[in-house]
């Protein structure tokens, strides 16, 4: 997945084990691959889409981005600089330029501080020093997240959910952040609100030049807001395309589940597509989808597939994908 | 159709409130619906606008006080079940009316098997063998699509999936054949795969076992799939009630437009969202007139004081909204 222009975000080979403690002595009896060799890019003034189920590693990956948790392995390059690297000091300027929303409102700000101090901090670390130009520039990112300038002095409890993640969102910009990780930032938010915060990322972006990486479990939210999407399953990206030929042409397997298993509006009467759910154990070696896919072949058991292209930016991670692509290029079929 | 003698819910202008320090909270303020035998029914609304209140005081599971139910009938099968003697309620709770919780992991119980779970919900209203129940626990694990019930008798709720145990949960609703089962957003801690598993079961499952189905939620997505019969909730009164078809194809009401046009979808892309201003109510601090007056783009001066009537639009399609019923009317006026 290599492009022309430099990316804001570059994350190669990816990995962290979580150990698995058992027993009275809490000895390591294995581990779980959270995320097993994640490869993504964030190009500037873009957003990128990381869907999967809960338990397939996403939030870890923004957590691994942030440095919240240490890698297990793999690169972090933020505008081209190594940062998994870097010693915490030399790290701190760049945590100024990546920032993170959070899901749940009500848990991520700190409910003893008002508004404008929760904001104060990120607009100290900024290297704004005069309490005057605090306060303006405190002033300034209420408006641009539209809330009321006399909020400043009050509490979150005062607030609903939209107006906390507002809150939020105003704390992540206060250090004037280039890349944003937006970790399921509307799921927790009432349907007539999750509107209102959609637009106003996507205002922000354009204002302010954004990145986003955009974490959710709503195909639906990440079709109307993403530029790119990497779908991702058991710690990997089985998928990685622009959001079009994503949801136009999907790919993989797991995909095509995810997208079947949305109810839509615009379908009344809907049938779910029952699957069968995990009957099988999964695969040692082979493909993490193995056990659950309907085209499992003696291909998949054996080796975990590599990721090839199928077309312009649009990558798979399925053996399937591969032999069709080898068929094409071998129009007599020999394969 | 001679559907009027099929009711087997009926619940008319329902109100309950809250009392505590403050001011009293209208949670549910003049509630009207019915579920039909073998009819699916949709509540959707947003939180805090009454669904799951209206759900426990049909289920008599409101704590009172601070619970009042203000006013209001609930008649199930053409009994009252607010006059109910509790001793009644309770063997008619579980047996011809049940519910499916949300989380499944608070409404199970963590100490036991989730064999004991269900076999103790078929014990507590039929006289049963030891034998007969575990045979009937089996069937049901089954039916709602459990692998191997046999050896998962003996699982306990940590040792299963979400899906698993909302499936478990499932069973448990079905343990004594209801008539009506009550979920209340079952899939909302759900993965979409998973819930699109759920939401296939409980529609098979209604067809087998004839039961009707009131299902609460806030993601029209599912009321689009599974329901027969929807009713809109704002601020603890039905907005809009109408066929599913219509609901999505031909919504009249202010507030259900504007939901469905705030649904982000790939067809929408590059488009600016539509978003409804403002936000919910609380219940103890509702507008005058028409709730939904200060978020709405085609509020009038009279929308501020009178609180909307329902208005019919024919074959069992109602909009609280007089002032886009008028316009409707004054449109046809000019075409004839």
């Amino acid at each position: 997945m290599i492009s022309k222009v430099t990316p804001l975000l570059r994350v190669e080979a990816l990995k962290k084990y979580f150990p698995v403690r058992r027993g009275f002595l809490q000895q390591v009896g294995g581990c779980v691959r959270a995320v097993d060799g994640v490869d993504l890019e964030i190009q500037p003034k873009q957003t990128l889409g990381l869907v999967g189920e809960s338990g397939c590693g996403k939030s870890t990956v923004a957590r691994l981005i942030m440095r919240l948790l240490t890698p297990d392995g793999g690169t972090v390059r933020f505008d081209g600089r190594e940062i998994t690297v870097l010693n915490e000091r030399a790290f701190k300027p760049l945590r100024k330029q990546i920032q993170m929303i959070f899901q749940d409102p009500y848990s991520s700000l700190n409910p003893r501080m008002t508004v404008a101090q929760t904001i104060s901090d990120g607009v100290r670390m900024a290297g704004i020093k005069g309490k005057s130009d605090q306060r303006k520039r405190i002033r300034q990112l209420l408006e641009m997240v539209g809330m009321p300038v006399a909020s400043a002095g009050r509490y979150p409890h005062e607030f609903s959910g939209g107006q906390r993640q507002r809150v939020g969102i105003a704390r992540a910009l206060s250090v004037s952040p280039q890349l944003i990780l937006c970790d399921e930032p509307i799921s927790a938010l009432d349907v007539s609100i999750q509107a209102q915060i959609i637009n106003l990322l996507k205002d922000l972006q354009a204002e302010l030049g954004l990145s986003y990486l955009f974490i959710s479990h709503d195909l639906n939210v990440v079709s109307y807001i993403c530029d790119h999407v990497c779908v991702m399953y058991r710690g990997r990206i089985v998928e990685s395309a622009p959001a079009s030929d994503l949801f136009d042409h999907p790919c993989h397997p797991y995909t095509l589940r995810l997208l079947a298993a949305v109810p839509e509006t615009t379908e009344v009467g809907w049938s779910p597509q029952v699957g069968a759910g995990s009957q099988r154990a999964p695969l040692p070696d082979g493909c993490a989808f193995g056990d659950q896919c309907p085209d499992c072949h003696d291909d998949c058991v054996i080796e975990p597939p590599a990721m090839v292209r199928v077309g312009g930016q649009h990558y798979v991670r399925c053996w399937n994908a591969t032999r069709r692509q080898c068929s094409a290029a071998d129009p007599e079929g020999r394969h | 159709m001679g559907r009027s003698n099929d009711i087997l819910l009926a619940v008319e202008n329902l109100k309950v409130h809250f009392t505590g320090d403050g001011p009293v909270a209208r949670a549910v303020d003049g509630m009207d619906f019915q579920i039909h035998r073998r009819e699916t029914v949709c509540i959707v609304g947003e939180s805090g606008c009454g669904k799951t209140v209206t759900a426990l005081a049909i289920l008599g599971l409101l704590k009172q006080p601070p619970a009042i139910i203000a006013d209001g009938r609930i008649t199930f099968d053409g009994r009252s079940l607010l006059d109910m003697p509790a001793a009644e309620l309770r063997a008619l709770r579980g047996k011809r009316i049940a519910m499916v919780f949300q989380e499944p992991m608070t409404s199970l119980n963590p100490v036991f098997p989730i064999g004991d779970q269900i076999g103790e919900a078929v014990l507590a209203h039929e006289r049963v063998s030891e034998v007969a129940v575990r045979r009937r626990v089996n069937q049901l694990l089954d039916d709602v699509g459990i692998v191997d019930p046999q050896r998962r008798l003996g699982d306990y709720p940590h040792q299963l999936s979400g899906g698993q145990r909302q499936r478990v949960m499932i069973a448990m609703a079905l343990a004594c054949e209801p008539d009506l089962i009550i979920a209340d957003e079952p899939t909302t801690a759900l993965d979409v795969t998973v819930q699109a598993q759920i939401l296939g079961l409980l529609k098979k499952l209604k067809q087998e076992k004839n039961m009707a189905i009131q299902y609460i939620t806030h993601d029209l997505g599912v009321v689009a799939a599974i329901a027969d019969q929807v009713y809109v909730m704002y601020a603890g009164v039905v907005v809009e009630q109408g066929t599913t078809g219509i609901i999505f194809g031909n919504a009249r009401h202010p507030y259900t437009v504007a939901l469905l046009n705030a649904l982000p979808t790939q067809k929408k892309r590059g488009r600016r969202l539509y978003s409804i201003p403002g936000s919910v109510p609380h219940p103890a601090y509702r507008p005058m007139g028409c709730p939904f007056h200060p978020r709405c783009e085609y509020c009038e001066p009279s929308c501020q004081n009178a609180f909307p009537a329902l208005c019919d639009y024919g074959k069992g399609h109602h909009a609280r909204c007089p002032i886009l019923f008028a316009a409707r009317g004054r449109a046809e006026e000019t075409r004839a």
